[in-house]
């Protein structure tokens, strides 16, 4: 029995991703069982400002590496915390 | 009347001798930071030693007697060598640390010379260098500091040709760099020479910090294998910097680059720093390992030697903007043809599609500008300004209601032209915008206009 199927998850938004999306992060709700290809497209669904970067940004899970694929299923829960990091290549 | 002629000049006299003098000074400068004008030419091995001088036992004193560093650290750090690629608000910080430090020698890659807008966060140039290459730069003011340090400049642009050449002679390499395109060049030539990577960047109040290719960590390319769309790159020019930001990653480069020189381990090699200056917060990102499938350093590599990377990224691997060619000539209007137009009170409209904190630095000298920033064009609450401005003009009695679009250097502005008309639709306007944009006012109109 599943109590909880959807988790609040907080979305920081780092670089080129803060300025196309205007705001710094986000609560997002996101099904608590998800393969990490959709929470990609769920956040490029909500900001479609996003999608011109789509292909150069890396997502990190709680501070870890999170890899874009339609097969990784994972579990997420609410207080998790998604970062979305393009690259800065000013200096 | 007299009295104020003989002052003057006196003052002018004063002032050749001070030009005179300064020009002696560079020359000086020059001789003394030992090299100029290097190019990819193969360097003399650098000397090894094997114990510190008392000069040198004296000077690193304060980090000898580190456990985690110690004499062997010092030996190992004089024994190093450190290329920085770009000598700007990265280069500046990181190569004055590793000079104090005792690195052994270190080469300064940047093809730009040193301007007045640089001055805020590239803190090892001065004001009588305006002009100067930026690699001699800093090499003289380093050599100031430490004149133990071998320091080679060279005043080239690093590209496919001359980057593995100069980069295998050193041990470990600084992307310090501003561009999209070089930054994939360093990436792939220190895979291929098997150097190690440190690469800061920094852009408005956010810095990032990551060494690649180091102990089996990944490279620039396994995180991200696509340079971004290149209308999605921000400079710090159009950007914007706070020149601490780049002070404190450019630190923390050469803090990475003494531990991984001195035998210390760089703790950034599987790990990205993400700074934040306005929170005040440094988070750490674990990322993933190298990627077996990458093209550059996965197992069957694709990419062995380094290719066009200007074509690879479709961006110039410079920071530099470049005038752009949007809209037709008819579409256009010099700045002297808009000032025309204001001498003559000519009724039209004035749409300047900066940023709000732009027009607090200058403004075209029209009361009633309208300002709509370029990502704001979309947005019907200011464009019925807009449409409100063009019906009082049309029950004037005017027409063809002029609109005159003015940026900062006649980009945005171009295409701000073409969104206006979509937005607008309206078959009863005239729409150009300004050609240069405010440099071209300041150069071709008004020489007291400031420039930013
Ligand atoms: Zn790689």
């Amino acid at each position: 029995m599943e109590l909880n199927t959807f988790a609040n998850v907080r979305v920081l938004f780092f670089a080129k991703s803060r300025e196309l999306v205007g705001e710094k992060e986000t609560v997002i709700n996101y099904p608590s069982r998800i393969s990490t290809r959709r929470i990609l497209n769920e956040l490029l669904e909500r900001y479609n400002s996003l999608s011109v970067i789509s292909e150069n940004l890396i997502l990190s899970l709680n501070e870890e590496y999170l890899d874009i694929n339609d097969d990784l299923i994972i579990n997420l829960k609410t207080g998790d915390e998604l970062a979305v990091i393009p690259p800065i290549s000013g200096g | 009347m007299d009295e104020l002629q003989l002052l003057k000049d006196e003052l002018s006299k004063r002032d050749a001798e001070i030009a005179k003098l300064k020009m002696a000074l560079q020359e000086k400068e020059k001789q003394l930071s030992l090299r100029t004008d290097v190019t990819e030419e193969a360097l003399k091995p650098l000397k090894q030693v094997n114990k510190l001088s008392n000069e040198s036992i004296s000077r690193y004193s304060r980090q000898l007697i580190l456990p985690e560093l110690g004499v062997t650290g010092q030996v190992k750090l004089t024994n190093s060598s450190v290329l920085i690629v770009g000598a700007g608000g990265l280069g500046c910080p990181s190569a004055v640390y590793l000079a104090a430090a005792g690195i052994g020698r270190l080469g300064i890659v940047d093809y730009d010379e040193v301007e007045l807008s640089n001055l805020h966060r590239q803190i090892l140039h001065t004001e009588d260098r305006v002009g100067m290459s930026k690699s001699q730069s800093v090499a003289t003011t380093c050599h100031r500091l430490n004149s133990g340090v071998e320091y080679v400049p060279y005043h080239l642009a690093l590209d496919s040709c001359n980057a593995l050449p100069i980069i295998s002679q050193y041990d470990i390499v600084l992307d310090a760099t501003d561009n999209v395109a070089t930054r994939y060049l360093l990436n792939d030539a220190c895979v291929i020479a098997g150097k190690t990577l440190v690469s800061g960047s920094a852009l408005r109040f956010e810095g990032q910090l990551t060494v690649y290719n180091y102990e089996n960590g990944p490279c620039y390319r396994c995180l991200y294998p696509k340079p971004p769309p290149p209308q999605t790159v921000t400079n710090c020019s159009d950007g914007g910097v706070v020149g601490v930001v780049p002070g404190i990653i450019g630190c923390m480069q050469a803090l990475e680059a003494i531990k991984i020189a001195s035998g210390i381990k760089s703790s950034f090699g599987q790990r990205m720093l993400l700074f934040d200056a306005i929170d005040g917060t440094f988070r750490c990102v674990k990322l993933r390992g190298r990627q077996p499938s990458c093209p550059v350093c996965g197992d069957a590599p694709t990419i062995t030697q380094l290719i066009d990377y200007e074509q690879f990224c479709g961006a110039k691997a410079s920071d530099k903007d470049k005038a752009m060619n949007i809209l037709e000539k008819e579409q256009r209007m010099s700045a002297k043809e808009y000032k025309t137009i204001l001498e003559e009170k000519k009724p039209h409209i004035l749409v300047d599609v900066r940023q709000p904190v732009e027009l607090e630095i200058c403004q075209l000298p029209n009361t009633k500008t309208i300002n709509i920033p370029v990502s704001s064009l979309q947005k019907e609450e200011k464009i019925s300004e807009l449409r409100d401005r063009i019906n009082q003009l049309k029950s004037n009695g005017d027409d063809k209601v002029p609109i005159v679009v003015v940026c900062r250097r006649g980009n945005d502005s171009q295409s701000a032209v073409n969104t206006l008309k979509q937005q607008l639709l309206d078959n009863n306007i005239e729409i150009k915008d300004i050609k240069g944009g405010l440099h071209s006012w300041s150069k071709n109109v008004d020489h007291n206009f400031p420039q930013y």
